[in-house]
């Protein structure tokens, strides 16, 4: 059956498609799509399950091209140091497709770790450690790097 | 040359479910990306939802517009999904006149680059699969209510950006033999085939009750001119009852300085919102690369403190407001009088900007290849350890081997040649339009008359260059905090 519908029928279901979508829009700008870290190069505690990361950048800020050392400190829910975790680190861009970095993680002792490394970018990073901890339990922690400068 | 006649490919075009293949391709596709994006790690580089959309599909699409045609048009998964809700809900009303046009495609563009830049969607899989989402929705919800193709033709915006780009591209549907036309009685490539013969009166392309539809928006082939609102769908081809459609090669950009009535257009110079959309898709590029610098986030920080604003949508919607409207526009009405002033046309001031404003598509398509091309080339080769990941994420198991996240492509520095012949090339495409224009429209001064768009070409590809030159800071956070 072909319904004629008049132009101010068409104009209400018209603009209640654009309501829709704007409303679905607005949504998304609110909780999916949400910005607004801020920059930091030291981190506070994070905890992954029973294991507390702080970290640090050394210099600070750092800056694109330079080596840094990228210090981790794992302490137990005791705040006990957690020494001999078996860890790896990789630097990728917030933006894909570009070249991550992989360092090797030393262990200093007392649950401090030292990453050396050099960001091949200025913008912002996702430092990536994964591992084993010496109970043998995997480890895995994201650390925001935001903001490394450019080298001038 | 006609590509439809070339073996074994013109073979496959010319197949009738050739369209639909392509389209349930990327449909499965998008699927990936959508089921990826929402459940899959949220970490952009590790992500089909970000890696396909932000390397991949951009600059693959980029691409193809310049070295075959519109082709993602061609194998757009949103259109198949809407002809398979056409046949549960058939469309009963017309696009409204009032909306006619590109305008409100226009400001979706505008809307998506600004949404790109303020949500940082490269950086968010979750988001990024919502906007997938969103897309496919108001495609099947506008063809739905509305007959023929009132999305593409009016509202989507990557449509509007790839039928500007496509206008540099070097195929074209075209009639083979004009006298064919004239003697044809039916019109099947634009009414469609109907399911009995001889009935036509049911107008253009209404899909359901044709064996193959006809063109959907509205180009009635033989007085169709270039790609503009062209989605190389091909159902010209597979309608046309004569064979007299091809798929031709000719030169690119040739169709932007064609000055008559051309069908489901009209004539260019007369068209303020193709014109605008010309000028958009240019000043665009350039934000949308500058936006990937360092001194974009100075600029940022600066103007933050200078008006006072916390937050970054009032600071960008201030630098894409000065760059996608007022700038072009002063640019263009002082080039406009300029031009006036010299060559002592008699042509009005808008008359002439909507002239001369189709020559800077070129420079804008070198713009945009540089940058899209940048990404597509640095970041090719991620698409094999992101897959490899998202299958481990969807079976357990590493069926396709473990990721190898060494591979990700050319070097930022080994790029940077290539973009400069980009807009090298794009700069030069644009003044040889600017001069063509001229030489046609003030013939007894031509060069007068050109020099002011000369100028502001140049202005262009000087910006384009340097901003292709600052160093990247690839920024997913906001600079104000």
């Amino acid at each position: 059956m072909h319904v004629r519908v008049g132009p101010r029928a068409q104009r209400q279901r018209l603009t209640a498609v654009i309501v829709l979508v704007g409303s679905l829009a607005v949504g998304c700008s609110g909780r999916a799509c949400g910005y607004g870290f801020d920059v930091h190069w030291r981190g506070e505690p994070e905890s992954t399950d029973s294991i507390r990361v702080s970290w640090t950048i050394d210099p600070s800020p750092p800056v694109a091209g330079r080596p840094i050392v990228a210090r981790l400190t794992l302490r137990d829910a005791d705040q006990k140091p957690v020494a001999g975790a078996r860890l790896r680190l990789e630097g990728l861009m917030s933006h894909p497709g570009m070249a991550p970095v992989t360092a090797a993680v030393t262990d200093r002792g007392n649950g401090e770790y030292d990453a050396p490394l050099q960001f091949t970018m200025a913008g912002d990073w996702i430092l990536l450690v994964t591992g084993e901890l010496p109970d043998g339990m995997p480890f895995t922690q994201q650390i925001e790097i935001n903001g490394v400068r450019p080298a001038s | 040359m006609n590509i439809l006649r070339v073996p074994l490919l013109g073979a496959f075009l010319r197949w009738r479910h050739a369209r639909p293949v392509l389209q349930s391709f990327l449909l499965l596709v998008s699927l990936a990306v959508v089921l990826h994006g929402l459940f899959g790690p949220q970490l952009a580089p590790r992500n089909l939802a970000t890696v396909l959309t932000s390397i991949h599909w951009r600059g693959l699409l980029i691409v193809a517009i310049v070295a075959v045609g519109n082709l993602f048009c061609t194998a757009c998964p949103m259109v198949l999904a809407r002809d398979v809700s056409r046949r549960v809900f058939h469309p009963a009303l017309r696009w409204p006149r009032w909306l006619r046009g590109k305008w409100l495609g226009l400001a979706l563009l505008v809307a998506v680059l600004f949404s790109y830049e303020l949500f940082d969607l490269w950086s968010r899989p979750r988001a990024t699969a919502l906007l997938v989402v969103a897309y496919f929705g108001l495609a099947i919800v506008i063809d739905t209510l509305f007959k023929g193709a009132s999305f593409c033709k009016h509202l989507c915006p990557i449509g509007q950006f790839n039928f500007a780009a496509s206008t540099m591209s070097p195929t074209e549907l075209r009639i083979v033999d004009r006298e064919t036309c004239r003697s044809c009685k039916t019109s099947d490539c634009i009414k469609g085939r109907p399911a009995e013969a001889g009935h036509h009166e049911r107008g253009p392309a209404e899909a359901g009750h044709y064996v193959q539809r006809g063109c959907e928006l509205g180009l009635f082939l033989p007085m169709k001119v270039g790609n503009l609102d062209c989605t190389m769908c091909l159902d010209c081809v597979h309608a046309c009852p004569h064979d007299n459609i091809a798929l031709a090669t000719r030169t690119p950009g040739a169709e932007l300085l064609e000055r008559g009535r051309r069908s489901g257009i009209g004539r260019l110079p007369q068209r303020a919102d193709l014109a605008a959309l010309a000028v958009v898709f240019t000043f665009a590029a350039l934000v949308s690369a500058f936006a990937m610098t360092g001194p974009a986030y100075a600029v940022e920080q600066r103007l933050a403190a200078t008006i006072g604003a916390r937050s970054e949508w009032a600071v960008l919607a201030i630098i894409f407001l000065v760059s996608v409207l007022v700038a072009p526009a002063l640019l263009l009405t002082g080039a406009s009088a300029f031009t006036r002033a010299f060559a002592e046309t008699r042509g009005s001031l808008r008359g002439t900007i909507l002239t001369y404003a189709y020559a800077l598509i070129p420079i804008g398509l070198g713009i945009w290849v540089a940058h899209y091309g940048f990404h597509l080339l640095t970041g090719v080769l991620t698409i094999v350890p992101v897959v490899q990941s998202a299958v481990i994420d969807a079976f357990g198991r590493a069926l396709l081997g473990d990721p190898l996240w060494g591979w990700v492509g050319l070097q930022p520095g080994a790029v940077f040649p290539i973009q400069l012949g980009c807009v090298l090339l794009g700069a030069a495409g644009s003044l040889a339009m600017v001069q063509a224009i001229s030489q046609r429209d003030q013939p007894s001064r031509p060069v007068l008359a050109a020099a002011p768009w000369l100028v502001v070409v140049l202005m262009i590809a000087t910006a384009a260059l340097w901003i292709l030159s600052q160093p990247m800071e690839m920024r997913a956070v906001s600079v104000l905090g």
